[in-house]
């Protein structure tokens, strides 16, 4: 009864949080197996793609952000892709110039 | 009564107001990633995160993977708690709200113990805050985030006295269970990033 409340008002049920806890348990196993596996040049995409996937669930998931307004969702993406591109500004630039770190 | 505040929005301006102090929250761990990333690698002496070889001499790495893979599971464990507790809280549900939200405090404590193991054992080694940029960069940030997750131990302990001196649950009890969830599951996916960039990552 109480499962059919929560499913009327867009959330999930129990057994689904419960999936979703499995579903990132497993995902972190597989990040940790790969980190020990020589994968090469594919390491660093697999772990960035797996890392992003674990971050989109608990966002949309358990922030319930799939289920808010989208306004909710648009701050929140907007501060997000903000602090990625100084990230990889600030990572550019000292790469361009390694010096500038030693100073 | 409930005491709802919308704004002109339509959102809860209590919930909004948590969402905007999220997003903000996002630039500084964003400014404390991005300056470890670039003094990551700025180690002139030993103690080195991971294992190496230098002029002939093999240094053990500091970073224990293992050990953080478990106190990261306790972080994804402690979010799946705090989700639960949320549930019990919007179904009325008091006495499965307040199970969830003390394993939620457990967890939480769990994990800051690990980064206190952590950070003695860095600290034994001869890795301070001021040994080098890796050091300080990396004290910075993880310390950072572990204030936040104190932060949020102590509300989520405020909240479960709270819910202990009434038989029912408050009409903005949910809501309160609600935004501090929020703050814990923030905590939670800031760690998700960190423990790739800094534990997984090959150096």
């Amino acid at each position: 009864m109480k499962n059919t409340h929560a499913a009327n008002n867009n959330h999930l049920t129990i057994r689904q949080y419960l999936k979703i806890g499995a579903l990132l348990t497993i995902i972190t196993v597989a990040e940790l197996i790969a980190s020990y596996i020589n994968l090469g040049f594919l390491l660093v995409p697999l772990l960035l793609i797996l890392s992003a996937v674990k971050f989109v669930i608990v966002v949309a998931y358990f922030m319930h952000l799939k289920f808010e307004d989208l306004l909710i969702s648009k701050i929140f993406a907007f501060a997000f892709v903000l602090a990625l591109c100084i990230l990889l500004a600030l990572v550019s630039l000292f790469i361009y110039d390694p010096s500038i770190a030693n100073r | 009564m409930s005491q709802e505040a919308h704004s002109v929005t339509g959102i809860d301006s209590r919930k909004l107001l948590m969402w905007i102090f999220l997003a903000s929250d996002c630039l500084f761990f964003g400014a404390l990633i991005s300056t470890y990333l670039i003094f990551k690698d700025n180690i002139p002496n030993p103690p080195y995160p991971t294992d190496r070889i230098v002029n002939g001499e093999f240094f053990h790495g500091l970073l224990n993977i293992p050990l953080t893979s478990v106190s990261t599971f306790v972080l994804l464990m402690s979010s799946v708690a705090m989700v639960l507790a949320v549930y019990g809280a919007q179904n009325n549900n008091l006495k499965m709200m307040k199970g969830w939200l003390l394993s939620t405090i457990v967890l939480g404590i769990a994990f800051l113990l690990f980064q206190v193991y952590e950070f003695r054992h860095f600290l034994h080694e001869g890795l301070g805050l001021s040994t080098n940029q890796f050091g300080a960069s990396f004290y910075l940030m993880t310390g950072f985030h572990g204030v936040h997750v104190g932060i949020g131990v102590i509300i989520l302990i405020s909240l479960l006295f709270g819910s202990f001196r009434r038989n029912s649950l408050g009409s903005d009890t949910g809501f309160h269970i609600e935004t501090a969830g929020l703050y814990w599951h923030f905590v939670d996916i800031v760690w998700i990033v960190i423990f790739t960039l800094v534990y997984l990552m090959p150096y």
